[in-house]
């Protein structure tokens, strides 16, 4: 087995004799076991290696960078001259930099290896619980894998990190059927440190799976109308990538970010607070090492409705002349509210709970537009019927300033822990 | 791709698959003038996938070398035996369709430096910046990713294919009333770069177009809620050919329950669409993603889905075929080497019909015309949906203002029931990647159509 730290040495050695000014270099082993079920049967059995070695070189200020996945010598002196050739193509930045100096350290997290007829008897006691507890569901696709990996980055000011991390992820994709009736489909991912809880309890599974058979039968909505939509944790993520993207890099050194002036100003509800955290212990499938090379650090970014950080990198501080975020962002936690979720439906006059959106990428300035999926309609305080063919559209920006309400329940992916969020505004367009 | 994996047959003991491939992705990008991307990578290895009695078992390594391949076959071997020690499905044997193939898509002219390819890109960058200086950013971006393969199955079937994919993004971004309007769009597509793009100076009348309807577009509307009348551009036709059918007929969809199930041989679409997934040609001309033999190594054929409105069959791998009595049609494809294949569309078009596009929007009093589509997504209902980020208005036959982006859907089934005209041209794409545990590649091709949809607004 390759040591990640002496491959990423040697990739850094690599990159220096051949010239470079500042370097970089990350070294990743994976090893990835993973079994798939289709139709609820156990189809496949997948063992996967994988190496990574991403060198990075600054001569003049001009940056190149490449990727391989061999780990000799050979290869990787070969891969250093190449990254000079392309920092040379470059265009020169005084921006480029690497990681200042850090004390060396270790993380770990989870396990070092597969308990493999764990991973088959607790997917084979799932598929046998949906019999008896849904038998018009079908597991269309289940995956459930262990993947551990090692990883060393190391850069020319002596920044030197080691990682080894395991996790469980599991991912299912569903519908119910009766007779010639489908469902929409429907599907949700979380990850565990261990294989200790029945899958059932994991995530939003039960809640998914019970929503899906009750979605055989569906009703299009008639007509047009503004009203509430309660958004569930696992829909929330098309909110938070328009977040995460409209505080990073791109939109914020090209100056189209809606956020771009807006640091320590209230963008949404004071009930809305957001923090990034991967090297939290209530999140088992984070990160420790940001891609340029940082210690992570726990984050919160907004907090009671005022934006509290960008997701900058080390290049987009630089050219922006803001702070470098602490982390990459993921790992998303949002602090739960004080009402019920019961509660929050017994408020809606008319509106929906949306349980999937399946839109387009939503405009830079946060407009949004797609269908509802899984969800339902809701009218005088009740959940009336699962619905079809039916459309919203607002904006995000706007959406999280008319947060009206936010669940103590949450969910928690085990990559992120999410509540049930309330919005009014929301155009609902039905045939 | 130095090791001759046909002398590794010897080693296995059931169905079994072998496959070497590596796949290179070149990246540069230039954001507002600052070079934010200039990458090269590479990843290969070698895997193996092993059938037994229904259980499969696959193993991959990074390693291309005689000791990875001989230990990848055991992996998957084992990987194959523990499944069938749980499970014991006996299933029968797969289907058997030998073939030998060779196909190599990389071009013959001298390979450009990646200085070259930067100076290219920074160049085409300067001309926008100097062209239009009321623009608040502009992203260019290259993206070349070429795909090398080399298979060998227990059957006796052997190929070898190299297919590369060119793609440069254009993206202009303006500043209205304090908000940011956005308008990409993606251009190249099969070959390598230096047989696609001569001079910076052959997109220049692209950008000019581009920045034209991003001027209309930051004037533009939300379009009304609800279900229109409209014209779908031929790369709209394209992504409903992949997304609202293709997908509900891969046949592991449709064992999965899709709704397609049960209905071949019934009446689906309008009599006017014919809908096919094409292996690797069409009218004689090579399609964006030409497949001749599939990971599982079966040859490709066209997979006729609709013809005439009546729905004529599946897309297979050689499993599912088995399933349903039919032969494969070469859909099993893998996007890196230690992926398994899975059942994927290839070129999946509607066919053109006679109709001019002038006087399909001729014919419509109040609707839209849709032109360029961003990302889509299907289900098992046929229900789809995709991103729109250029259309405009249709008043009386004309066109009218541009709207904003927006999102369209509707019920495949219905609503190909609904086209009523379908132009005689016909375009291809193929810049994106289409989704299902694995990205792959995927071409898509379509002429105009009208017919009702339901579009998102206000």
């Amino acid at each position: 087995m390759a040591n990640p730290r002496q491959v990423a040495r040697s990739g850094l050695d690599a990159l220096l004799k051949a010239g470079a000014d500042k370097a970089q270099c990350v070294a990743t082993f994976t090893e990835k076991h993973e079994l798939n079920v289709e139709l609820g049967e156990f189809t496949l059995l997948r063992t996967t290696f994988d190496a990574r070695v991403g060198l990075t070189a600054i001569k003049d200020n001009r940056r190149g960078s490449t990727s391989i996945n061999k780990s000799d010598d050979e290869s990787i002196d070969k891969a250093a001259g190449e990254v000079l050739a392309i920092a040379a193509a470059s265009a020169p930045d005084e921006a480029f930099d690497i990681a200042e100096s850090q004390p060396p350290a270790e993380f770990s997290s989870g396990s070092d290896s597969p308990d493999l007829d764990k991973m088959h008897s607790s997917m084979k006691h799932l598929i046998q619980q949906v019999k008896g507890k849904y038998p018009k569901l079908v597991i269309m696709q289940a995956i459930m894998d262990f993947t551990h990996s090692r990883s060393c980055f190391v850069n020319s000011n002596n920044v030197d990190f080691v990682t080894n991390k395991g996790v469980y992820n599991c991912t299912f994709l569903f519908s119910s059927r009766d007779e010639d009736k489908v469902s929409s489909f429907n599907y949700t991912t979380f990850s565990l440190r261990d294989l200790e809880r029945d899958l059932l309890e994991c995530g939003s599974l039960d809640i998914l799976f019970k929503q899906s058979t009750e979605q055989i039968v569906t009703k299009p909505l008639e007509g047009k109308f503004v009203g509430d939509v309660i958004i569930t944790p696992d829909c929330m993520n098309d909110l938070l990538f328009f977040i995460e993207r409209t505080l990073s890099d791109g939109p914020m050194i090209s100056g189209t970010s809606i956020y771009k002036d807006k640091l320590g100003q209230q963008i949404a509800n004071p009930m809305f607070t957001l923090h990034s955290r991967p090297v939290s212990d209530e999140i088992c499938n984070g990160y420790f090492v940001t891609s340029d090379g940082y210690a992570a650090q726990n984050s919160t970014i907004i907090e009671s409705g005022v934006l509290k950080s960008y997701l900058l990198s080390l290049y987009g501080a630089r050219k922006t002349g803001l702070d470098r975020a602490v982390n990459m962002g993921g790992a998303y936690v949002v602090d739960p509210g004080d009402t019920s979720l019961d509660h929050m439906i017994k408020s809606v006059e008319r509106g929906i709970l949306l349980a999937r959106f399946s839109g387009g990428y939503p405009s830079d300035n946060g407009d949004f537009s797609g269908v509802a999926k899984n969800s339902y309609l809701i009218e005088n305080g009740e959940i009336k019927y699962p619905i079809s063919e039916s459309m919203i559209s607002g904006n995000f920006a706007e959406m999280l300033k008319n947060i009206k309400a936010i669940s103590k329940e949450r969910i928690d992916y085990g990559f992120s822990i999410l509540p049930w969020i309330q919005v009014s505004g929301i155009t609902i367009s039905g045939k | 791709m130095s090791l001759n994996l046909q002398d590794y047959a010897k080693y296995f003991s059931g169905y079994t698959e072998l496959r070497a491939q590596e796949n290179r992705i070149v990246q540069v990008a230039f954001v507002k003038g600052n070079n934010t991307v200039n990458s090269r990578s590479a990843t290969s290895g070698i895997s193996a996938r092993v059938y037994m009695d229904g259980s499969w078992g696959f193993a991959s390594n990074p390693e291309i070398s005689d000791q990875a391949a001989k230990a990848v076959i055991q992996a998957a071997t084992d990987n194959a035996i523990f499944l069938d020690s749980k499970e014991r499905k006996a299933k029968g044997p797969l289907p058997k369709v030998p073939v030998r193939s060779e196909n190599d898509f990389s071009t013959k002219k001298p390979r450009l430096a990646q200085k070259e390819l930067v100076d290219f890109m920074r160049e085409l960058d300067d001309h926008i910046a100097a062209t239009y200086p009321n623009l608040a950013s502009r992203t260019v971006a290259l993206n070349c990713l070429d795909m090398e393969k080399m298979l060998v199955t227990s059957d006796g079937s052997y190929s070898y294919s190299l297919v590369p994919r060119t793609i440069i993004s254009i993206s202009l971004s303006f500043i209205k009333d304090g908000e940011p309007v956005e308008f990409g769009k993606p251009y190249g597509g099969l070959g390598h770069f230096e047989d696609l793009f001569s001079s910076p100076e052959d997109l220049f009348d692209k950008v000019e177009e581009q920045y034209h309807h991003l001027m209309k577009k930051s004037e533009g509307v939300f379009p009304e809620a609800g279900l229109k009348t409209c014209v779908l551009d031929a790369e709209l036709a394209g992504i409903l050919a992949h997304e609202a059918i293709g997908h509900t007929t891969e046949a592991d969809m449709v064992l999965t329950g899709s709704v397609a199930q049960g209905k071949v041989g019934q009446l689906v679409a309008s009599p006017l669409v014919t809908l096919v997934d094409f292996a690797h040609s069409f009218n004689g001309a090579t399609c964006p993603v030409p497949v001749y033999v599939d990971d599982e190594g079966t040859e490709a054929k066209d997979a006729v889905l609709i013809q005439d409105g009546i729905l004529k069959g599946y897309m297979h791998n050689k499993e599912s075929a088995g399933h349903f009595g039919v032969e494969p049609t070469g859909n099993a494809r893998a996007y890196q080497f230690s992926d398994e294949p899975l059942i994927r569309m290839r070129n999946t078009a509607i066919l053109p019909g006679t109709d001019r596009l002038e006087d399909m929007i001729a014919s419509i009093d109040d609707g839209y015309y849709l032109i360029q589509p961003s990302n889509g997504q299907a289900d098992s209902t046929s229900e789809f949906m995709f991103g729109i980020t250029l259309g405009y208005e249709i008043k009386n036959g004309k066109l009218g203002r541009a709207i904003k982006d927006t999102t369209i859907s509707g019920v495949a089934f219905d609503m190909l029931k609904t086209v009523t005209m379908v132009s005689s041209d016909m375009k291809w794409t193929n810049a994106g990647m289409c989704g299902k545990k694995q990205p792959i590649p995927v071409g898509m091709g379509g002429p105009a159509i009208k017919c009702k949809i339901n579009i998102g607004g206000r």
